[in-house]
Formats: structure tokens, C-alpha cells, sequence
């Protein structure tokens, strides 16, 4: 058998001269368990100083939380026509309207290549909110509009009474005086007058202009205010109003005031946004899915690292330490990241129990093809791990890249499967060239674990 | 030793086979069966107390409520809260052409949780899934996008990788063992009629990222062989790679398969669909992207070099 040679390691005891080599390798030893400890006991307790919560409080995504998400479109013809500024401004008034159904837990991000709005409301188990509801609301409101009505269709009783001469559905042109982009501001206010409450307007410029005009040919008329196809006031108008201030007066409470200022001002939509794109999940079902699969993750990892231990012995055992450390770092980054965890992001996880050996799997092989050839344990290590490198490298390098394509088309769930698939790669990279590296090398120092079964090689054939 | 490599032709047959029944019924289906993720339509699920409720009826009510057709279907799943018993759910699915909007779903679902002829479980939420037909076809060109981006990276990659063991051919052969799994995933698909959404995507992407892994370990032996082996016996160079680089191609592909088979082995038991959707392509891929490692690219990565050699010694004479 030949003996274990050493390694030269002159010129590091040049930078050291008090380390014996023996040290060093165990000051690597122990930076490598403390590594592993590190992840681990961050996911187990957590740390707000650097961002991350322990694991059972990390963000999980709607496909297990239950929720919806919908994608909101805007509802016209020509949708190269809509600006960011518009689409941001949509944001702000729908984020509004959310926010006013008591919904805080939410998120909204716009899409400025697609024109369009992401929405996500996770389910909040004790709210009787629907989020379900809540989309459609979004969706029902509101394109605000003045309008002239047919003088037809009303008229004055002998009381000098204002009355519909047609159905109230019936009313309704389409002759649109102005509509919510013209309005730059509603406010609810008392009106000296008769105590009573009204909604102040001001208009912009173009909005002052077409009012003017109207208003001046409507005198003594009403001007009918829809939401969509929902009458909400026909105020008259008693004189032409020329400044592009206005006021809707008509006995309201100030609830009914605010709810109107509320209606104009955050009903003032350049147009309609649907939601073209809607995903629902059940918190019970998400649930349910995500016992399943952490027990399947679980009893995953025990089999790999079975079969790590049978294949590999010692080694293989070094690899199964390691694993641990890649799980929970990858846990670590998601939450560090503030990404949540989603089903296909713990089968990411799973998958990288599996493909992460794989670097030890190729270090390993190399190991013990080297000790057939019958070199010492701790130069068949070196080679192992040095000849094992560039394959490595490349064959993490080609995962890497369709993780980067999945993340960046994938929707939200399969965003989170290509996250841990692209930590867990970088991670067990790094894993098995210094945390396996490290461990490996100094266990393979003792004499104890130099017996050449430890490492799966029945005997040494020359 | 076995020789490989004078076998290869079985190999190329075999894939082959496969890939044209996955062909023939693609025609027989005519076409792939998309998801409504990449086609547009609607599915509702709607939590049930038990499957005591007249589908039949459901779907005609329903149809009379919308105007538009639906096809109801009984289904269960794992109840979390009981091992022992079900979730009994009403499916309610609608086809791309009348995709339901926001309205119509709670029309939908209101009209069953007051109905008194359905059982419907109070104080749940359903599950829906309503995509319009344009962001189907938009989310399908994305992820097929994506697809194509990838493999025309790995091929840039692996070929100034590999310049040594001539380069790009040596990708371009990876990647068609790449093709031939993507092919082999879909030929099971089409044959189990399954629908192919962003999740399959997914899982091609993935397999790609993994066979082309595989491929680059073999590769790599032989671009480590070739500089000590005699490089005019091509045929036992590459052999012996192969040889050389088997163990780890097999135990690498137990403890993947290990872990993605228990996924699926649990998301079967318990009945969770999205989890076995994922799991399932994977299962084949991570199969046909070992093989087609071994017995597709390099193979003819091995035949390619030998016609070069043979071409080089001719214009030499």
C-alpha cells in the first residue's frame, strides 16, 4: 500500500510560519462546519439584522397560501397607446380602491413592456374578504362620466318637479360631456348654504374648456355623472361655469359626499382595466399540496443520503453534511431574497437534493478511480477535486443558464422553481469545492479514517 | 468492457421509434393538447361537502345561467385535515372560445353556494383558473422563447468550452441529444394526451440544463482522454470515456431519480395534481437525458470526428 504522501505546503507556511499543516487543515474544518452551522441556525432562529426569518416563517407564495392572481389589462383598442405614466397612475388608484375594501395584503406591480398590471391577494385565513371579490370589484369600476341626456326624456311636472318621462336604464346616451381624465381633483365639503354636503371639482384645462361649454347651453338642466353604466347624481346646473371649478351639490350626507369625491376622483380612470388573467387558489388545497410536499422532500433526502452513505462511505457521509448546509442555504437565500416559497420552488429544492450530489458524485468517482491507480488517499483527493473542477464548472454553468431563461419568462410560481434551482447550483458548487473539500481532506488526515473501505474501494489493485 | 459504440445504431433506433409514435399521435390528437395557461379557458373548482350532486344537472344549469358551454366534472383530493377521507370537488371547465370573465365566475359561483340543489361546502374559497385565449398564445411564444434562448446559449457555451474536442460540433451533437429529450417528453405527452403548460415548459428547461450536464461530463473524459489515448482509434477512445465516466452518469441519475420518484410517488398517493404535473415529465426527462448522453450524442459526435478523419486522410493522398 502506498503511503499517504503529503502535501507541500511551503509556501503557505511561509505567510504562517506558526501553523502546521495539520492546523491549517483543521482551521478549514472547522470553517466549514461553521459554514453549515451558520445556514443551518439561521433558518432554525432566523435574523432580522440580516433579513431573513426562520423557516417556518418564510413568505410562502398563493399557490400555498391560497389567493388570487390576476392580470389586469387595459381595456382599449389600442393598447401601443398606453403610456407608463397612465399605467402608474391606474396603480395608484387601483392600489386605492383595494386599500379602501380593507385589504392591506397585497401586491401590485406593473408590467410597462406588456401594458399591464400584476396583482396578487393572498388569502388571510380569519378575513372573510373574497379575494376573489375583490378582483372583480376592481374590474367593475369605473369609467367616470358627465353626460347630456336626450331633453326628451325628461321633463317638470306641474310642480315644477324634475321627473323621467323613460325608464331610469333608459336615460342613459352616451353623450359624453367629459370623463375622469378631465378631472384633476374631487373633495368632499360643507356647503355654508344649508349646512348640507357637496363635492368641490376642479377640472384641468381641457375639462374647464368642454364644461364651459356645456354648461352653458345646459342651464337649469341636469348633467348626468355615471360610473360606468350606474347613475350616480344628475346635479342642475344653475349658471355656465367658466373656471373649471364646479360643485355637485344635492342634500348628500357627508358619507355620501365622500363616497361620491371618492367615486370621481379614484373612478378617474383614462380607461378600463380586466383582469384577462385570473388564478385562485384555495388556501385548503395549497395546504394540503404543501404537506405533501415537504414530507416527499424529506423522505427524498434521507434516500440520497442512504444512498450517498452506501455508495461512498465516508465520503459519502462528508456529501450528506454538506447537503444539509445546501437545503438550508437555499432556504436562507429565498428568504434573504424576500422571494417566497412555492410548490414548484420545494420541487426545485428536491431536485437539488438530487443534482446536487452530482458534483460530489463526479469528485467522488474521480477520488477512487485515482486510489485504484493505486496513489496515496491525500494527493488522490487533490486530483480528485482539482481534475473534477472544470466538468464541474461546465456542467453547472449549462443548469445555470435555462434556470436564467426560466426566470425570467416563468410566471410567478415557476419563478420560484428557478430561483432554488439556481441557488442550489451556485450553492452546491460551492458546497462540495469547499465545504466537502475542507471536511474531506482533514478527515482523511486522521488515521483512523485512512482505511481505503471508508471510501469504497475494496482493495488496491495495481 | 462492452462495446458501446458498434451498438449505436440500435440506440438511434430505438429513439427513433419513440419519437415517431409520439408523432403519430400527435397527428391522430391533431396537435398538442394545451393547457389553458398556453390556449386560453376556463376552470373553476369548487370545494363540495360530499360528491352526492347531479354533474349533469350542474352543467345544464349552469349552461342555461351563462349562456356559454361548460363541462362539469366530479374530482376529489387530499383532504389535509383527514388522511382517511377525500375533498369532493365540482370541476366546472370552460373552452378558450368562451373563457369567462371576472363577472361571469362569481355569477358562477354564486349561483352554486345559493342553489340548494348543490352541496356546495360553505366559507371556502374556489380554486379558478381563467386565462384569455390572446395571453395563452402570448405566454406560449414566451415560454417556447425561452426554450430557444437557452439551448442557443448552451450551444455558444459548450462550443467555446470545448474547442479542444472541436467545438461547436461537439455542442451541436450535445444538442441534439437535448432535442431528443425535449422530444421524447413531448412524444409521451402527446401519447397520454396530457396538457402541456408553463409547468412542462419547466421541466424541459430543466432536463435541458441537466442532459446537456450529463453530455459535458462524458465530453469532457474524452477531452481529457484524447490528449493521453491514441486519437486514431476514436472508436476506443470515446469507449473508454464513456466506460470511465459511467459510474457517476448512473449515480447521479439514481439520487435525482430517487428524489424526483418520491416526489411523485407522494403527489400520487395524496392526489396533489400540480405536484405530479411537475414531477412527471421530470421522471422522463432525467431518463431520456442520461441516455441520450450516452447513446445519442456521443455517439454521433464519435461518428462525425471519424468522417472528418477519414476526409482529412483523403485530401491528403
Amino acid at each position: 500500500m502506498a503511503k499517504p504522501r503529503r502535501i507541500d505546503y511551503s509556501s503557505v507556511q511561509k505567510k504562517e510560519p506558526k501553523l502546521k499543516p495539520g492546523a491549517k487543515l483543521w482551521i478549514k474544518f472547522t470553517v466549514a462546519v461553521l459554514l453549515v452551522a451558520f445556514f443551518v441556525i439561521m433558518i432554525l432562529v432566523g435574523s432580522p439584522g440580516l433579513g431573513v426569518s426562520k423557516v417556518s416563517d418564510v413568505k410562502t407564495g398563493i399557490d400555498i397560501r391560497g389567493g388570487v392572481s390576476a392580470t389586469l389589462y387595459p381595456d382599449v383598442d389600442d393598447i401601443g397607446s398606453v403610456t407608463d405614466e397612465q399605467l402608474q397612475t391606474i396603480q395608484g388608484i387601483l392600489e386605492n380602491r383595494i386599500e379602501a375594501k380593507g385589504t392591506f395584503d397585497y401586491n401590485m406591480s406593473p408590467d410597462y413592456e406588456n401594458k399591464r398590471l400584476l396583482l396578487e391577494i393572498p388569502y388571510t385565513s380569519g378575513d372573510d374578504t373574497n379575494p376573489q371579490k375583490v378582483i372583480d370589484d376592481l374590474g367593475e369600476m369605473a369609467l367616470l362620466t358627465f353626460q347630456r341626456w336626450d331633453e326628451e326624456k325628461y321633463g317638470f311636472d306641474e310642480n315644477g318637479r324634475f321627473v323621467f318621462l323613460v325608464e331610469e336604464s333608459e336615460m342613459k346616451d352616451d353623450d359624453i360631456i367629459l370623463d375622469g381624465t378631465d378631472v384633476k381633483d374631487a373633495v368632499a365639503m360643507l356647503n355654508r348654504e344649508d349646512n348640507s354636503y357637496m363635492v368641490a371639482l376642479s377640472l384641468n384645462e381641457t375639462g374647464a374648456e368642454k364644461f364651459a361649454v356645456a354648461t352653458s347651453e345646459l342651464i337649469n338642466r341636469p348633467i348626468a355623472i355615471y360610473l360606468d353604466d350606474e347613475l350616480k347624481s344628475y346635479p342642475f346646473v344653475s349658471s355656465a361655469i367658466t373656471g373649471g371649478e364646479a360643485s355637485i351639490t344635492g342634500n348628500f350626507t357627508i358619507e355620501e359626499a365622500v363616497e361620491m369625491a371618492n367615486y370621481i376622483k379614484y373612478g378617474a380612470l383614462p380607461f378600463a382595466m380586466t383582469a384577462k388573467e385570473i388564478n385562485s387558489i384555495t388556501p385548503i388545497l395549497g395546504e394540503s399540496a404543501l404537506n405533501v410536499t415537504l414530507n416527499a422532500a424529506f423522505v427524498a433526502f434521507i434516500l440520497v443520503v442512504l444512498f450517498m452513505l452506501f455508495r461512498y462511505r465516508l465520503p459519502g457521509l462528508v456529501a450528506s453534511i454538506a447537503l444539509i448546509g445546501l437545503v438550508a442555504s437555499e432556504i436562507f437565500w429565498i428568504s434573504a431574497f424576500n422571494a417566497s416559497i412555492t410548490l414548484p420552488g420545494i420541487a426545485g429544492i428536491i431536485l437539488t437534493i438530487g443534482m446536487g450530489v452530482d458534483a460530489n458524485v463526479i469528485i467522488y468517482e474521480r477520488i477512487k478511480e485515482e486510489l485504484k491507480g493505486g496513489i496515496g488517499l491525500d494527493e488522490a483527493i487533490d486530483v480528485g477535486f482539482k481534475r473534477a473542477f472544470s466538468t464541474i464548472l461546465d456542467a453547472n454553468v449549462t443548469t445555470l443558464i435555462t434556470g436564467a431563461a426560466l426566470y425570467i419568462v416563468g410566471s410567478g410560481p415557476i419563478k420560484g422553481f428557478a430561483l432554488t434551482l439556481i441557488i442550489g447550483i451556485i450553492m452546491s458548487f460551492f458546497t462540495a469545492i469547499i465545504v466537502v473539500k475542507y471536511l474531506l481532506k482533514a478527515l482523511a488526515s486522521v488515521k483512523t479514517f485512512q482505511k481505503k473501505w471508508l471510501y469504497g474501494i475494496k482493495e488496491v489493485t495495481k | 468492457m462492452m462495446e458501446l459504440m458498434n451498438k449505436k445504431n440500435y440506440f438511434f433506433i430505438l429513439s427513433a421509434v419513440l419519437i415517431l409514435i409520439g408523432a403519430l399521435f400527435l397527428l391522430i390528437n391533431g396537435g398538442f393538447n394545451w393547457d389553458i395557461q398556453f390556449e386560453g379557458g376556463t376552470i373553476i373548482k369548487i370545494e363540495m361537502i360530499d360528491d352526492d350532486y347531479d354533474a349533469t344537472a350542474a352543467e345544464a344549469d349552469i349552461e342555461n345561467l351563462l349562456g356559454k358551454g361548460v363541462t362539469v366534472q366530479k374530482e376529489t383530493t387530499f383532504n389535509p385535515e383527514d388522511q382517511e377521507s377525500n375533498l369532493a370537488l365540482m370541476s366546472i371547465k370552460v373552452s378558450k372560445e368562451n373563457t369567462l370573465d371576472s363577472a361571469e365566475i362569481n355569477q358562477v359561483i354564486d349561483f352554486l353556494t345559493e342553489s340548494s340543489d348543490y352541496n356546495v361546502q360553505s366559507d371556502t374559497q374556489p380554486q379558478i383558473q381563467s386565462v384569455a385565449p390572446f395571453i395563452g398564445v402570448e405566454l406560449r411564444n414566451k415560454a417556447l422563447m425561452a426554450a430557444g434562448w437557452a439551448m442557443l446559449l448552451i450551444v455558444v457555451y459548450v462550443g467555446i468550452r470545448f474547442r479542444v474536442m472541436s467545438g461547436i460540433s461537439a455542442a451541436l451533437f450535445g444538442i441534439v441529444a437535448l432535442i431528443h429529450d425535449a422530444l421524447i417528453m413531448l412524444s409521451v405527452y402527446t401519447v397520454f394526451n396530457i396538457p402541456v403548460n408553463e409547468v412542462f415548459v419547466a421541466a424541459i428547461l430543466t432536463i435541458i440544463g441537466y442532459s446537456m450536464n450529463d453530455t459535458i461530463v462524458i465530453y469532457d473524459r474524452i477531452r481529457e482522454n484524447s490528449a493521453v489515448m491514441n486519437k486514431a482509434d476514436i472508436e476506443k477512445m470515446v469507449n473508454t470515456s464513456i466506460w470511465q465516466s459511467l459510474p457517476r452518469t448512473i449515480n447521479t441519475l439514481v439520487t435525482t431519480l430517487l428524489t424526483i420518484t418520491t416526489l411523485y410517488i407522494f403527489a400520487a398517493i395524496y392526489n396533489v395534481e400540480s405536484i405530479r404535473q411537475f414531477a412527471f415529465p421530470l421522471l422522463i426527462g432525467l431518463t431520456s437525458g442520461s441516455y441520450s448522453s450516452i447513446f445519442i450524442a456521443t455517439p454521433l459526435w464519435m461518428m462525425w470526428r471519424k468522417y472528418r478523419i477519414k476526409k482529412k486522410l483523403l485530401e491528403a493522398k
